[in-house]
């Protein structure tokens, strides 16, 4: 993993002749390419008995837009909500398995979820801003963590709201409501809510679903800057989305108990264009789904 | 289709549709009759009070303690502080733990103590006032010797329990889930995103909803006779001012006040309406205006504030 680490890949990802060149991607090759970020190993979580998800493994790699894709109910929230354990939140639920992040299982007894959810943070599906000013809403994370020089608060503030692209459209009104803005500002307020607590990785839950086209654009277009310092993780419905977005794709689909298992894991590119398994074909020509 | 055929049909469709316009005509007519006889107690009240109590009304009404009877004048100031004092009472005793249980239900709502919590309190308000009063007598006043305004304060405070924890619950669960999430994603403990994030955001309704409890505590009587109870020369500013002027303990100063029994305008208005002088009537009629005016201007000045407050948010 060292050694790829000194890899340098460009943006975008590159066309697909070269990867094809590079003959047959595995998940094992596309893993060396990267640094892995989160290591996801043989996780499964329940909710009460019934089990979301079952025995996933998915390398996630470092500076990436990692799509999950699937039809409805396979577990593809459940598995985003996993990361940052968000899924604590539902009585009856557990998990098993591990998630190493930076090699450290977050799902091991004894791990301060306040602190894996400053390192992992997340955005949802509606925009949710809390009915407070734009500048509140931003700086509500670092307060949590014991900010409160307002001049500390005011550069993170702004820097903030530059890296999620929305600066220069509310840097007058800072003191006005985060509900007053459009729901694509507002879906960007929530990127810069979360970015405000530094964290290594962003999950995004189908942030765009409730946006319009031009919103939707603005969203996807900060994911390509958000990914140089950030590690994105994001869940859609959408699979032209993904195609567009991301760099590798997980598919998920249930299996004859219900339960939500990886069918496939690889560069975008591949999934999209030369998919192993029959079930991605069908999925991502548009067979079913 | 013959045109004889057409034009029947065309005929019968007009006369159903007539029928139709006259039967909507009535049902307008018989709705509107009845919205207005709904609306004619509210008026009727509010104008009868206000002709039958505005001509007893004169600034030392609100200024003046009660005189004996045969000298003329005197006021209610009693009763206005009085009410004043027992509704921040029944308040400060009923809204934080009305406020922090409707938040444990709204969280827990199947869970033995949560379904507990609410069974319980939907008993509790339907427990006649009177009974709340005697089982405070039996606790307070009786333990302590005397009627007082802590006892009082306490029987409304049960009183407005009920209303102050369903409405905040109700309120609590309008606030949509996704805020909370999106709190706790941040790494916020659980009592940090309810205290800075739900709490807020349900704002407006909990103060319809205090205000609700605090309108009912304030009407109030029976819970007040037989712990409150009543005090003609009771005047807790004048108490302080002389108490701080003498060097007194401010601590000391308020036992003092709560361990006295005090008056409010619901039990002055049923003590004076029943007396055979007339111008204790008068005076029951003038106390009934001020009583209405002040729950009145209560709900008013608060639906003003949250009017006032929403604008500032989206402005």
């Amino acid at each position: 993993m060292a050694i790829a680490h000194t890899l340098s890949q460009p943006l975008a990802p590159p066309p697909v002749s070269i990867r094809s060149a590079e003959g047959l991607a595995e998940i094992e090759s596309t893993e060396a390419v990267r640094p892995v970020k989160i290591d996801i190993r043989n996780l499964s979580v329940f909710y009460g008995k019934f089990r979301a998800i079952a025995g996933i493994n998915i390398s996630i790699p470092a500076h990436q837009v990692t799509a999950i894709i699937g039809p409805s109910g396979c577990g593809k929230s459940t598995l985003l909500r996993a990361i940052n354990r968000m899924t604590d939140l539902t009585p009856g639920s557990h998990a098993e398995g591990e998630i190493l992040l930076d090699g450290e299982n977050i799902l091991a007894p004894g791990i301060d979820v306040v602190q894996i959810r400053q390192r992992v943070g997340m955005v949802f599906q509606r925009p949710n801003p809390f009915p407070k000013s734009i500048y509140d809403n931003v700086a509500y994370g670092p307060r949590l963590y014991g900010i409160h020089r307002r001049t500390e608060l005011d550069e993170i503030v702004e820097h903030s709201l530059q890296r999620a692209a929305l600066w220069d459209e509310v840097k007058d009104k800072l003191n006005q409501s985060g509900m007053a803005l459009s729901g694509g500002q507002q879906q960007r307020l929530c990127i810069a809510r979360a970015l405000a607590v530094e964290p290594a990785v962003i999950l995004m839950d189908e942030p765009a679903s409730a946006l319009d086209p031009i919103a939707t654009l603005k969203i996807e277009d900060l994911m390509q800057h958000l990914k140089e310092e950030y590690t994105i993780v994001i869940v859609t419905h959408n699979m032209q989305q993904a195609a567009r977005v991301s760099d590798y794709t997980a598919f998920l689909m249930i299996d004859d108990q219900r339960a939500g298992r990886l069918v496939e894991f690889g560069t975008t590119n591949r999934i999209f264009t030369r998919p192993e398994k029959k079930q991605t074909e069908d999925y991502v020509t548009g067979r079913f789904g | 289709m013959t045109p004889g055929v057409a034009s029947q049909h065309h005929i019968r469709a007009r006369r159903g549709y007539a029928r139709r316009k006259t039967s909507n005509a009535v049902m307008l007519l018989l709705a509107g009759l009845t919205t207005a006889l709904a609306l004619v107690p509210l008026f009727w009240i509010i104008g009868y009070v206000i002709l039958q109590g505005g001509k007893y009304i004169d600034p030392s009404f609100f200024t003046q303690l009660p005189r004996p009877l045969g000298i003329a004048g005197g006021g209610v100031l009693n009763a206005i502080e009085g009410t004043v004092l027992l509704v921040i009472l029944a308040s400060a005793f009923a809204i934080p733990p009305g406020v922090l249980a409707a938040f444990y239900v709204a969280y827990y709502p199947n869970t033995p103590l949560g379904i507990a919590i609410r069974f319980s309190t939907d008993v509790l308000s339907g427990v006649p006032s009177i009974v709340i009063g005697l089982f405070l007598y039996a606790l307070v006043v009786k333990s302590q010797g005397h009627f007082s305004a802590l006892a009082g304060g306490i029987a409304l405070a049960i009183l407005m329990l009920p209303t102050i924890l369903r409405t905040t619950e109700e309120m609590l669960k309008l606030v949509p889930p996704a805020l909370r999430e999106a709190s706790l994603a941040l790494g916020a403990p659980e009592w940090k995103t309810s205290l800075s994030v739900v709490l807020p955001a349900a704002a407006n309704g909990l103060i319809t909803g205090f205000l609700l409890g605090l309108a009912r505590a304030s009407g109030e009587t029976a819970p007040l006779l037989f712990t409150a109870l009543g005090n003609d020369n009771f005047d807790f500013i004048a108490q302080v001012r002389s108490g701080l002027a003498s060097g007194q303990n401010p601590i000391k100063i308020l036992s003092g006040i709560l361990s006295q029994p005090v008056d409010s305008l619901p039990l002055t208005l049923w003590k004076y309406a029943q007396q055979p002088y007339p111008e204790r009537i008068h005076q029951a009629w003038a106390a009934a205006l001020v009583l209405m005016v002040f729950v009145l201007s209560i709900n008013v000045a608060a639906r003003l504030w949250i009017v006032i407050r929403t604008l500032r948010m989206q402005g």
